[in-house]
């Protein structure tokens, strides 16, 4: 650069330097802004939260020792929790498979592409819950509307991977196989599955475990499983039972998620 | 859409191309403009020229992936349409090697040469992976022929660019085609490694009768090889000849543009 040059450019740098400093300071402050309104406006009392230390050691203590005469019932409806989590994932993988082959801009044109996209988003802005309470509305008590609601509301998130997935294709091998004459679900199967098939499975097996967690608490609104008995034992202050119930969950979660990282190792 | 009628067409022409011309949409200056080309089956030509002259653009009218351009094209006696791929059984009559491979990285070697048989099986048994006798043995006899056989289980992405082009080959051998297009298949190698390439293309084309027609860079480099020489420069033929009338004046004018720089690889 000539010294000619950087003269020139110098209070250009500078002012964009400045303009820079300035954004980074006002995101700053209305960052502080937004943590001390929510601080004052949540009512936070240091007293209330240094007593509620005492508090929580009086559960704890009252969680021991675990009562084992629930274990059967929270087994079975931890059983039921898993059953929602695995058909409310092959429902979603269902439905994830069709928007996300249409949500992919690369193979679908972009007027059908987009609004689908926009479905995508929409459906992931609805809280589970919500849909869980309007499907304990539409269809009744049980595990049926935990399904529905599990399959409704990961479709968004797992349609969205899927079709990112298939956006990241290399299209050279799949065009090699339309020149040597291949179908299209020939090419489907054997150019663009085996490109994103570790992606599409490492997705289905963290949204399964995403399922998981969330179909404990779908119970709390009717919707089968563990959560029934979550919100009654903790309502009813039986602390002992809670405590077996809180063992079986962990115990439970964590081998699956054993388990998948056994199926995502064998894939690498 | 343009057809060529048979009238006369050479019984032992593989390619017969007039009046065509090809402008891509946005471009003022068309990519190819070539009154008569006429290939014979069976030989071996050599497409040069500097980079954007054209040459990949007309392999891929060859191999049917174009559209949009106008004239008469014909490939192994079928007329070519500009609207529409040739249906798949003439597909699979024409090979492909493309300039960076475009193998499934992630499938194995002979998945990616049975690959090439696509064109010619049964559509719904290779869905769930099943190929016939016949394709497996044509498959077999490719990975024979280029030397690929001991690393046929191991995956693509493990092996060396010369082996990746070796699979690419096979792939396409397998297809059994009656004209190989080769798109710079020596753009990726080493001098030693080319030489062996392209006399293992020659030595497989010719076994089959197979007409054989690659872009390149360096012609120096393949002048031993081939039977016949075609020069484009903005898309028209400038020259057309026997190895033997390619001299140092006849390159320099094809490779020198008017500032006087050398695009050739070959005259590095």
């Amino acid at each position: 650069m000539t010294i000619e040059h950087a003269t020139k450019s110098s209070p250009k740098r500078l002012s964009r330097e400045r303009e820079h400093a300035w954004g980074v300071f006002s995101v700053s402050i209305a960052l502080a802004l937004l943590v001390v309104w929510s601080w004052i406006e949540s009512d936070i009392n240091i007293d209330r939260l240094a007593a509620s230390g005492v508090r929580i050691g009086d559960f704890l203590s009252r969680m021991v020792p675990p009562d084992l005469t629930v274990l059967p019932v929270v087994i079975e409806a931890s059983a039921e929790t898993l059953r929602i989590a695995v058909l409310g994932t092959v429902g979603c993988i269902f439905f994830s498979v069709i928007l996300g082959l249409l949500a992919a801009s690369t193979i679908t044109p972009r007027f059908v592409s987009m609004p689908v996209t926009w479905l995508l988003a929409t459906i992931r802005g609805i809280p589970l819950i919500l849909v869980a309470m309007l499907m304990v509305g539409a269809v009744g008590l049980g595990p049926l509307p935990g399904i529905l609601a599990i399959a409704f509301h990961a479709t968004g998130m797992l349609a969205k991977f899927y079709a990112e997935s298939i956006e990241g294709v290399d299209p050279e091998p799949v065009d090699a196989l339309e020149s040597a004459g291949a179908t299209f679900l020939q090419r489907m199967r054997y150019g663009v599955w085996p490109q994103i098939a570790p992606d599409v499975v490492r997705d289905t097996l963290f949204r399964f475990e995403m399922n998981l967690r969330e179909s404990l608490i779908l119970g709390v609104v009717g919707a089968g499983g563990i959560g029934f008995y979550i919100q009654m034992y903790v309502r009813a202050f039986q602390y002992e039972k809670v405590s077996t119930l809180t063992i079986v969950v962990v115990f439970f979660v964590v081998m699956i998620e054993l388990g998948n990282n056994l199926i995502r190792r064998f894939l690498r | 859409m343009v057809l060529l009628g048979s009238v006369g067409l050479m019984a032992s022409s593989a390619v017969l191309l007039e009046n065509l011309t090809h402008r891509y949409a946005g471009e003022i200056r068309p990519v190819l403009v070539i009154d008569k080309l006429e290939i014979e089956e069976g030989s071996f030509v050599a497409l040069i020229g500097a980079s954007g002259v054209g040459k990949s653009t007309l392999l891929r009218l060859l191999d049917g992936r174009l559209r949009g351009w106008k004239g008469r094209a014909s490939v192994l006696g079928h007329a070519l349409s500009a609207r529409t791929a040739p249906p798949r059984s003439r597909r699979s009559e024409i090979g492909y090697v493309f300039q960076e491979f475009a193998l499934v990285e992630s499938a194995s070697v002979r998945q990616n040469v049975l690959n090439g048989r696509l064109g010619s099986t049964h559509s719904g048994w290779s869905l769930i992976g099943r190929f016939s006798d016949v394709d497996q043995s044509a498959a077999e006899q490719a990975m024979r022929d280029v030397g690929i056989t001991k690393f046929a289980e191991r995956r693509v992405d493990r092996l060396s660019g010369g082996q990746r082009q070796r699979v690419a080959i096979a792939r396409v051998l397998a297809q059994e085609p009656k004209l190989i297009l080769a798109d710079e298949p020596l753009s990726n190698l080493d001098p030693v490694n080319s030489k062996i390439i392209l006399e293992l293309l020659r030595e497989c084309a010719a076994n089959r009768g197979a007409t054989l027609i690659a872009t390149s860079h360096q012609p120096r480099l393949i002048a031993p090889f081939v039977d016949r020489f075609i020069a484009l420069d903005g898309g028209s033929i400038t020259f057309d000849g026997v190895p033997s009338a390619v001299d140092e004046g006849l390159l320099a004018s094809i490779y020198n543009d008017d500032d006087g720089k050398d695009h050739s690889e070959a005259a590095e």
